[in-house]
Order: structure tokens, then sequence, then C-alpha cells
């Protein structure tokens, strides 16, 4: 017998758990097709495993029973024995008859967007951060940013999956299954989003000592909004607001703008992400730090300290200068 | 059983290891070297993953648009000949301050001169299968303004 309060805590433990199964990055909460798919294939894996556990325990138990009541009276011809091995036998083929056919149907679900018509969208790993580009539909150009993916609802994305140094890996858990992104390769993976929201995705190949801070923020909205944020991204840099942002927008073309460009303005480095509208996203660094004008500031004066091992470097600046420049990212909305 | 010549080469292994060693953390080199016996020198030069860092910013920087492996006299870094002088403090303020309007002291963090640096005084001693391998470890990576991703 359980004791009220043990029962109480048990109850409690499991309801924290299935919270836990709701979450922003997690397969058992599919926010898309792809992710649908795999999830109803581990559920039928978790019934037809299930069903298979319970018969090797009940046979199990059986035979225990058995020797018990007929001790030291074995017998050549054993009809009782014969018949439970056959079923079992039968039940084991068609279990797992049952599970590869929802493989190659989860297979087939996967693969069920190549056909249509997609939004094209181009993801480069980076030890530790990621590049994203959109296909303008009506230019045709490549629109560039970072850590951060936006998604229209119910359409599908065909993102192409490339890596600049070593191998990492691309997960959403909510939306779909993860895919490597290998040096010198090009890897497909289409994504259907079916509930708005914001998820978040993760690096899920070791790639070095900052593999856990190689996050991204997942945004799916509806397409006119969606729509409205890809315009946004297509525009150069907003001018500063003052004179303060003025002076951080000079300092930021020179030692910064070695790496960083935003678009519009003399900086124009390649090796680091798109700061054009940088403001505009959630997180900075690949979800180490929120976006706030005191976490840019915090990433500039020491992001040695902030994410050890990262390719943005210490740069000295002096305090006002340090100031001026956050002001300045802080602005590009 | 393991005989004595077969636990020497692993303490000679696990020796090596320190030559890959690497610092995380914030305790960098603010200024350029005083000399070419500053005592912060060895941690660069002595370094493979200092020396493959300043590789990777030399990409990045886009240096390699000028000191190619084909580039001629004075722009090839690999012969061993340096105009103004091989030692790690000349070659330092070569790159910080002698690329005109490209002014790297004033766009380039010290550590990374400090990398680029050991990086620069380390390619004479690279084989070719060596070039060969970083060019194909570094063929993905960004290079210069002119990048437009991985190909």
């Amino acid at each position: 017998m359980v004791r009220p309060a043990v029962k109480r805590r048990l109850i409690i433990a499991q309801a924290l758990l299935l919270a836990g199964c709701g979450g922003i990055q997690s397969p058992l909460h599919p926010a898309g097709d792809q992710a649908g798919a795999l999830h109803g294939l581990f559920l039928l894996m978790i019934v037809v495993c299930g069903g298979i556990y319970l018969l090797v325990v009940f046979g199990l138990l059986w035979t225990l029973w058995r020797a018990r009541r007929q001790a030291g009276a074995a017998s050549a011809d054993d009809r009782p024995l014969d018949r439970g091995l056959w079923t079992a036998a039968v039940v084991i083929v068609i279990g797992l008859t049952v599970l590869i056919a929802g493989s190659f149907l989860a297979d087939r679900a996967l693969f069920a967007a190549r056909d249509r018509d997609a939004l094209e969208i181009r993801v480069t790993g980076h030890q530790w951060w990621w590049r994203i580009e959109y296909r303008d539909p009506a230019s045709g150009r490549w629109i560039e940013t970072a850590n951060e993916l936006h998604l229209p609802l119910g359409r599908t994305a065909r993102v192409t999956l490339r890596a600049a140094d070593v191998i990492h890996s691309f997960w959403v858990p909510n939306v779909a299954g993860k895919i490597d992104m290998i040096p010198g390769r090009r890897n497909l993976i289409d994504l259907t989003p079916r509930m708005e929201g914001w998820f978040r995705g993760q690096c899920t190949e070791f790639c070095g000592a900052q593999h856990a801070h190689m996050a991204f923020d997942v945004k799916i909205e509806r397409p006119e909004v969606f729509d409205a944020w890809l315009v946004a991204q297509t525009r150069p840099a907003l001018e500063p607001a003052d004179a303060v942002a003025a002076r951080g927008r000079a300092v930021f073309a020179g030692p910064c703008g070695a790496c960083h460009v935003v678009r519009g303005t003399a900086a124009a480095g390649r090796a680091g992400p798109d700061l054009t509208h940088v403001a505009s996203r959630r997180s900075i660094a690949a979800g180490t730090l929120p976006m706030t004008r005191g976490g840019l500031q915090g990433w500039i004066a020491q992001p040695q300290a902030l994410k050890p091992g990262t390719s943005m470097p210490q740069v000295s600046l002096s305090p006002a200068d340090a100031d001026a420049v956050s002001a300045y990212l802080a602005g590009l909305r | 059983m393991i005989r004595v010549p077969q636990i020497v080469l692993l303490a000679l292994c696990l020796a090596a290891c320190s030559k890959e060693a690497r610092s995380l953390g914030p305790s960098l080199p603010q200024t350029p070297p005083a000399a070419d016996d500053d005592p912060r020198i060895p941690a660069y030069e002595g370094n493979f993953f200092q020396i493959a860092q300043g590789g990777r910013y030399f990409a990045w920087y886009g240096c390699a648009a000028c000191h190619g492996e084909t580039s001629p006299g004075v722009l090839d870094l690999a012969d061993g000949q340096w105009r103004h002088g091989g030692g790690f403090a000349a070659v330092f303020a070569a790159i910080a301050d002698r690329h005109g309007r490209l002014a790297y002291r004033a766009r380039v963090p010290a550590e990374q001169l400090w990398q680029l640096t050991a990086y620069v005084r380390d390619l004479p001693g690279h084989f070719p299968e060596k070039r060969r391998r970083t060019d194909l470890d570094q063929q993905a990576e960004p290079r210069a303004a002119t990048w437009s991703g991985p190909q």
C-alpha cells in the first residue's frame, strides 16, 4: 500500500514529466508534418515493443507456473508448449511486419513534400553559429540573417544544409528530424510547420568547445506576417537614431566591420554573422544571451568569458566607444 | 605484457599533446610583442592550435587574395625572405602597420595579430602536402568580402 504523501508526490512527478513533453524543443510535441510522421512511428514502436515485452513476461510466468505444477513429469509430446511457441512466433512476425510497414510509411511521409513548390532556405553551420539565407521569390537574390529561422505556417520550406568548418547537425525537434551538415556536401530537409509559435533548434553533432551554445530560435508565423518579416530583412540597416548611435556606426565600421556586415554601411566583412537587423532577433551569439543592450555590450566587452573559444575576438574599445557600438546595434531592428 | 619501448612511445605521444593545448578564457595579449624574445611568443609559435587559428583568420580577413601560394616576390610569405626582418616583433609590425589603408592595427584585435604572426612565420616550414591539406580543411570557410557561402 502507498502512503498518501508518497502518492501525492508521485502524481506531481508524473505531471511534471508530462509537462516536460510540451516543450519548445521536444519531438513529443510535434508542430510540423515531418515531426508528426516521426511521432506516429515512435508511438507505434512503443505499442508494438510494449506488446512484445508483455508477451515475453507472460511466457516466462507461464513457464514457471507449468514447471512447478508438473515437477519431474516431463514428456516428449507436449501439445500446450508447441501451441505456445507457434503463437509466439506468429505474433513476433506480425509485430515486425507492422513495424516495417510503419517505418516505410513514415519515410514516405518525410519525402512527401519533395514534389511541392517550396520556399528555399540555405543554412550554413559555423563554429558556433548559424548563417541563414532566404531566396527572395521576387528578385531571386539571397537575403542573409543569422541564428533565427522564420517559417511560414502551412508552407513547405526546403532547407539546404551546409557546413563551413566541421560537421554540425540541424535539428528543430518540434518540426522535423535531424540531418547532419557535412563540409563539402549539401543535404536537404523539408519543413512543413503546422503550429504557430516560438520553438528552438540546436546543433546535435558535437562540433567543439561551444557545441552547447549553438542554438537558434525558430518562429512559425502566419504567411502574411512572414512575408512582412522577409521584406523587412531585405532592407538596408536603419540610420542611427542619435549622435551616440552615429558614433557607434563609425566605430563599428573599423574593427567590427572586418568580419561583420551591416548592409548599407561601410561594414562588409563575411566571416561573422550578418548584423543588419540584429536587434530584431531574440538572442545573441546563437542562443548564448538574450537580446538586450546590456547583453550586446557584455558580449562585445568579453566574448571569451561568455563563450570561451568563440571566434569572436575581444576588441579593445574605450568604454565610450563600446557604449556607442551597443547603442547602435540595439537600434538595428 | 607491455614492453619498455611501447611505454616510452606512449609517454612520447602523450607529451606531444601539449603542442595542441588551447587556453580558453579571457587572458589574452592586449599589446604587441615588445621584442623577439617577448615571453608570450612561445605560447603562440610553439602551439599548433594558435597557428591554425592564425590560418583561419588569414583566410577570413582575405589575406590570401594578395598573399597566395603563387604570389611573386615580396608577396610570397613562404619563401623565408623578409624585407622588413623576420623576427616575431618585426613580422607583427609589418602586418599591423605596413598595409596602408587596410590599417590592420586598428581593425584586427591584438590576439588575432599574434595568431596571424605565428601562422605567417610558420609558413616557410609548410611542405606541399601540409599546404594541400590546409587548403582542403579551409575550403568551405569564409574568405574576404566577396565570399558567398561554401561551394
